[in-house]
């Protein structure tokens, strides 16, 4: 029973990592920016649904699209100020533009927000589902619902619509694609606020489980990296098994061996992936590409 | 007629220019300088900002009553220990040797706290405010002095009331993985196992956790009557708390001595109703001192009066009693000595420090009562 409500706590963590990371690896994999932004956006979707609900008083399925679409809108801003103007030069000042941007975010959040941590009260926060000895909160089932409709709704819209091969082509040559007709700069922004519309969603579902408070997405892009190491970066499969595989380590590691080494396990398979399998536990070895 | 007028003409213009020439004589007086380092980023910002906001409306007081030693008005230099040791010493050493602070007020949490007081070793008084781990004090130094009961202190005091009233036949804890924790963990084991109270457990979960699921499950299946929450911020306070209650757990739940919030009561909604803690801060206390920082403090801020504020308010207030019976901010032989005068009267009480900087003084037993922290009879 114990084994189970672990294995659940894990899969509902691990939902939550994957949709995080979704976004990260996309924008890592079109606009080869690594994005440690990437959690304030998860932290402005909470912030935005915890204020459509309390400020305006939408209900939360309502707030939680709001606040999707407003994150969304604010990364292509984010895009235009910070990440567009610098594509021509070396990866480390587009790395030190997202860090900038995170602290930004991150101070912003804080003045206007206050320190003072906030409680996201859904109606489903506190309500559980519980079979035998097994109780789980509607907000985690929804966490994993929701999140499995997104990931799967991703995939298909890469693979198969016309903005999702535009954006793979971007992915994989830019100027050829630019060459074919293709507006990279475009799809540069249409991935960039996909990315932050998922960061948000994650945010608007995830921030529930705990308080909110402005450096909440230091917590989010950490766990995102790790998610997206393991699973290659720029891979969305990698990032659904990578996540899944994070968070089920972590509740199966914490409940059996100790909690103490909770965090060290997602550093422990970073390390052993980089290692043995440096393009990512699902991506072919370097050598074979 | 025209001499007098001119004398009264002469009277006046003199008096202006000798109230102008005072008044800058006493703008020309420095400021003393107080080093206030708290957490203002990370999960314990909150808690940061509570504790100096306690301090700014003391500070507010004192200084509309003319501050100390006839118009040296108080200033609080502000510093972010981010809730750890080494930004804790950092911020110590800059407030001594770039800011040049007379006093320093710092140290939320133990472990940062421990790290300060050795920069800070007989060189500059250094008043602790919430720390409560006991090797603060016990291995302090001659300008060192901690507000706070110590967690020993505390434990001996809430062990009485848990053994005497909760009555649970079992118990198992989860508290923080630092020196605090590990020593509640020590002292709670030993003290509710001399009164029978089976400890079936504990699990330590870390300072930057944000899911507690995994803990909280593996808690609940030692299936102990009564869980004791060892939270010491509050954002991941209501986590845990709220987590607790949606994991199943319908026994009775302990919070962790001095860590109780009007904030943290807010944001962890049913899940803290009836549940009991000790502080040395009663809300509802009539002192006269109390009820002037609690009006100041509503005056400045939006946030409720709080414990963590108090001992922050308590700090800047024994601070400005002792320099003003020194004589001089930098004596401090002089305010260590003026410290440790026995009864100092404060906004929380009668506090006197012992031989070791340890200040001695009530702690009250307080429940949450209809989303209220009131003092309880106990």
């Amino acid at each position: 029973m114990v084994f189970l409500q672990q294995l659940l706590n894990g899969l509902a963590n691990g939902m939550g990592y994957v949709l995080i990371a979704v976004g990260l690896t996309l924008v890592f994999g079109v606009l080869r920016v690594v994005n440690f932004a990437h959690g304030e956006f998860f932290m402005l979707g909470a912030y935005v649904t915890y204020y459509g609900m309390t400020l305006i008083g939408m209900d939360y399925i309502s707030a939680l699209l709001v606040a999707t679409l407003v994150v969304a809108g604010l990364g292509i801003l984010a895009n235009r100020f910070f990440f567009q103007p610098l594509k021509k030069e070396h990866e480390f000042t587009i790395l030190l533009s997202s860090l900038g941007l995170a602290l930004l975010l991150t101070h912003l959040a804080e003045t206007i927000f206050g320190a003072d941590p906030k409680y996201v009260d859904t109606p489903y926060s506190d309500a559980t589902f519980s079979l035998g000895d097994i109780t789980v909160t509607q907000q985690r089932i929804g966490v994993i619902l929701v999140a499995s409709a997104m990931i799967a709704a991703t995939y298909w819209f890469i693979k198969h619509t016309r903005m999702g091969k535009m954006m793979q082509a971007t992915a994989q040559n830019p100027e050829g694609a630019a060459l074919s007709g293709i507006n990279t700069k475009y799809v540069h922004a249409y991935t960039f606020a996909l990315a932050c519309a998922l960061a948000a969603l994650s945010g608007a579902l995830v921030g529930p489980t705990a308080m909110l408070y402005p450096t909440v997405g230091d917590w989010a892009v950490l766990k995102g990296f790790i998610v997206v190491v393991m699973g290659g970066l720029g891979s969305v499969t990698g990032a659904l098994l990578g996540g899944l595989i994070l968070g089920v380590a972590e509740s199966l590691g914490g409940g059996y061996i100790s909690l103490g080494f909770k965090e060290a396990i997602g550093y422990a398979i970073i390390i052993v992936v980089l290692l043995l399998r440096p393009n990512g536990l699902f991506n072919p070895p370097a050598s074979t590409k | 007629m025209k001499t007098h007028r001119r004398t009264w003409l002469n009277l006046a213009a003199g008096l202006i220019a000798a109230s102008v020439s005072l008044g800058a004589w006493a703008q020309a007086k420095p400021p003393i300088k107080i080093a206030a380092i708290n957490p203002l980023s990370g999960a314990g910002a909150f808690d940061g900002q509570l504790a100096l906001e306690g301090m700014q409306a003391m500070a507010a007081i004192i200084n509309a009553n003319g501050g100390v030693l006839g118009g040296r008005m108080l200033e609080l230099v502000t510093y972010d220990d981010k809730g750890n040791p080494e930004e804790g010493v950092s911020a110590a050493k800059r407030a001594m040797e770039q800011d040049k602070v007379d006093l320093i007020v710092g140290g939320w949490f133990s472990a940062v706290a421990l790290g300060q007081k050795e920069v800070t070793r007989d060189k500059i008084i250094h008043i602790v405010t919430s720390a409560q781990h006991p090797k603060v004090t016990d291995e302090g130094h001659k300008y060192l002095f901690r507000l706070n009961a110590t967690s020993t202190m505390m434990s001996d005091r809430y062990s009485k009331f848990v053994c005497d009233s909760i009555k649970p036949k079992s118990v198992a804890f989860i508290t923080i993985n630092d020196d605090y924790g590990r020593l509640e963990v020590e002292n709670y084991t030993r003290l509710l196992g001399a009164c029978k109270i089976e400890v079936k457990g504990n699990e330590f979960y870390n300072r930057t956790d944000a899911d507690f699921t995994t803990a909280l499950t593996k808690l609940r299946s030692l299936n102990a009557d009564a869980i004791y929450v060892s939270a010491i911020n509050t954002s991941q306070g209501a986590t845990i708390y709220r987590q607790l209650r949606q994991s199943g757990h319908r026994g009775t739940i302990i919070a962790s001595a001095g860590n109780m919030n009007p904030k943290l009561v807010e944001l962890s909604g049913p899940a803290l109703e009836g549940v009991y803690s000790i502080s040395l801060f009663a809300p509802d206390s009539q002192r006269p001192m109390a009820r002037k920082w609690i009006d100041q403090y509503a005056k400045m801020f939006k946030n409720e009066p709080s414990f963590i504020g108090s001992l922050g308010a308590q700090a800047v207030e024994v601070l400005a009693q002792a320099v003003e019976k020194a004589g001089d901010p930098r004596a401090y032989d002089k305010i260590a000595a003026a410290l440790k005068v026995p009864k100092l009267n404060t906004l929380l009480g009668e506090a006197t420090f012992d031989d070791k900087g340890q200040a001695q003084q009530s702690i009250y037993l307080i429940q949450v009562k209809n989303k209220k922290i009131v003092a309880s009879g106990g």
